[in-house]
């Protein structure tokens, strides 16, 4: 019983967040959202508590985690054609394979300082878009995307409707809690002192690039996740899974969320995609430039993102 | 495959430098505001998007001549109020914070150009003077027969040199450069000696920009005119300032020779030329991390 309500308490924003997600059905329609969007939402909530781990930890700002978004989506789609309509190898193999690129470009990209990191993680997701369109084009399907996958299946249930949803909003659950752990483990501890002050924790004797490249690739598997189920969700890998838009719009997000804070870019997630998708009607074309001044508005006056501005808030509520 | 004969080798050689050229005055202006400001700006693709829009339509209605005037004139005010209402509060903040507002701030400028603009490609009318080939077994008594040039691609060469001349001169042969390149070195150091850096930091900004109207001027013909390129030159353009050393004018200028080269020389193969540009980052980042040409001590 005392373990019980410890855990309960250790993990009450895992609880809420789950309460939060798991009744989105019955009130999301009622804001305007249709059905679907939830489960698109609930994505991208794995992708950017993931990416958080990344930004706001170690605070390395990278541009290019639509490579392993889109490397796992292009992987599920191909291991849903080719090998088996069953989810969870395909799943399996597709975080498999984006983290062993997420390695690779770690080792390559962590060499020097986030002003690097910045700009290769971006050219590198380039290169594998280029190679999508060019290269690969007899696999990806280039320009017109993948298509032709069969219904995924779980076990004996097909994944359609509400069983996507409900699997992914558990998923994102666990993957929640998980970046929470890491938050609170001594590995979280080094990524927030990577951000402080690299220099000092390398002169104790601490080997930061060995955490930075952890970080980065626990990052690329959160990516790689939701990479795959978005293929659950939607039998479909377009090209532009793995643009720069794609990873901008992680990074937006996460910005307008809050970084640092894993509830925050959840936050900007849902914020995003609900303007995207459902604001956007009333301003059609323009909602991206819309977007952009409210981005470029986080950034200049409120660092902090939303949760900054909730906490602003509460403080004044409190005083009183 | 590879072709060997002396004509198409000459031709890839000329697409190589042309395509270097325009790699060159973008990461020109990138490689300058990073090297004396230390910011990254993801804008400045936009602003090469800037310049060609307003090339386009400065060209229809009053003619090349007001647009090779106003364009790099109203880059550089641009520039100035951008350095001034933006990104000098950034000086202080972590580079992460740089980066981001820059990056909102070029999909506002890319959506804006969008919208008014439209999404197509919008066709560039090269002047009667540019248009035309040249016939470059004149020029070159080695060429064996027939061989031609688009002329405005080789004006752009030309402009390009010239660009790049403007600039080096200015910095090695004026007080003004010499104070700048000071201020590449070690700005908090000039500050300390009661230079004022901030006025010079600005007009860096401004020139930066300015570079980016005349790559727009002479290469909006070349790159299209249409929201997209900005960004897709600023991804070849950010490895050219890498592979040549952040901040080093001189690694610029080769790395993007190099790049231009690459591309145009592995042309025969699709496969090949689009990933060279990352091969050679990748190869230039193993073997020399701090780029070609990079100074030890910047940005470490």
């Amino acid at each position: 019983m005392n373990i019980q309500q410890g855990f309960l308490q250790r993990n009450k924003a895992v609880v809420i967040f789950a309460l939060i997600a798991l009744t989105m059905p019955f009130w999301f329609p009622l804001l305007g959202g249709y059905s679907g969007l939830d489960t698109k939402i609930m994505i991208f909530c794995i992708f950017v508590v993931g990416f958080d781990l990344l930004l706001g930890y170690t605070g390395y700002l990278s541009f290019g985690h639509a490579a392993f978004f889109g490397i796992a989506a292009y992987t599920t789609g191909l291991m849903l054609k080719d090998f088996s309509a069953q989810i969870i190898p395909a799943i399996m193999v597709a975080v498999l394979v984006s983290t062993l690129v997420a390695v690779i470009i770690g080792l390559l990209t962590l060499k020097r300082t986030g002003i690097y990191f910045s700009i290769l993680t971006l050219a590198f997701a380039e290169m594998f878009h280029s190679m999508a369109m060019a290269m690969l084009q007899e696999w990806t399907g280039g320009e017109n995307g993948l298509t032709g996958m069969p219904t995924p299946m779980l076990a004996g249930i097909k994944m359609q409707g509400d069983a996507v949803f409900y699997l992914v909003t558990l998923v994102a659950i666990i993957m929640f809690y998980i970046a929470k752990r890491i938050e609170r483990s001594p590995v979280g501890l080094m990524m927030r002192a990577i951000k402080c002050n690299q220099q000092r924790l390398e002169y104790t004797g601490i080997n930061a690039r060995k955490y930075k490249l952890l970080t980065f690739v626990i990052s690329a598997m959160y990516a790689g996740l939701a990479g795959a189920l978005m293929v659950v969700y939607e039998p479909f890998v377009g090209h532009e899974f793995l643009g720069w838009h794609q990873s901008g719009e992680i990074v937006i997000m996460s910005v307008i969320g809050g970084v640092g804070t894993l509830v925050g870019p959840m936050l900007g997630a849902g914020f995003m995609l609900y303007f995207e998708n459902v604001l956007s009607v009333d301003l059609g074309e323009q909602w991206l430039l819309v977007l952009g001044f409210i981005f470029m508005a986080v950034v200049i006056f409120m660092p902090g993102g939303f949760m900054e501005a909730l906490s602003r808030l509460y403080k004044r509520i409190k005083q009183e | 495959m590879f072709d060997l004969s002396i004509n198409a080798f000459f031709m890839q050689l000329l697409t190589g430098l042309q395509m270097g050229s325009i790699y060159v005055l973008i990461a020109l202006g990138l490689t300058l505001i990073f090297g004396t400001l230390g910011v990254v700006n993801f804008a400045h693709g936009a602003l090469y998007l800037v310049a060609i829009y307003l090339a386009v339509s400065i060209n229809d209605a009053m003619g090349f001549g007001m647009a090779l005037v106003l364009v790099p004139t109203i880059l550089f005010i641009l520039g100035l109020a951008m350095e001034r209402g933006l990104i000098q509060f950034f000086y202080n903040r972590p580079h992460t914070d740089q980066i981001l507002v820059t990056f909102g701030l070029a999909i506002v400028i890319q959506e804006l150009l969008k919208w008014v603009f439209g999404a197509n490609n919008i066709p560039f009318a090269i002047p009667s003077w540019g248009n035309g080939i040249i016939l470059m077994h004149e020029w070159f008594p080695f060429l064996e027969g027939f061989v031609v040039y688009p002329k405005w691609r080789m004006i752009l060469v030309v402009v390009s040199i010239v660009t790049v001349s403007a600039v080096f001169a200015l910095l090695h042969w004026t007080t003004f450069g010499l104070v700048i390149r000071a201020g590449m070195r070690d700005s908090e150091m000039l500050q300390f000696l009661g230079v004022n850096i901030n006025r010079r930091f600005m007009i860096v900004f401004g020139l930066g920009s300015l570079i980016a109207g005349i790559a727009g001027v002479f290469g909006g013909p070349v790159t299209q005119v249409s929201p997209e390129v900005g960004m897709h030159l600023l991804v070849p353009s950010f490895l050219v300032v890498v592979i040549g050393g952040m901040g080093s004018l001189s690694g610029a200028v080769l790395a993007g020779i190099l790049i231009g080269m690459a591309q145009s020389f592995t042309a025969y193969d699709i496969n090949l030329s689009t990933i060279i540009i990352y091969l050679i980052t990748v190869i230039v980042l193993l073997v020399r991390p701090r780029g070609l040409l990079g100074a030890k001590g910047v940005f470490e």
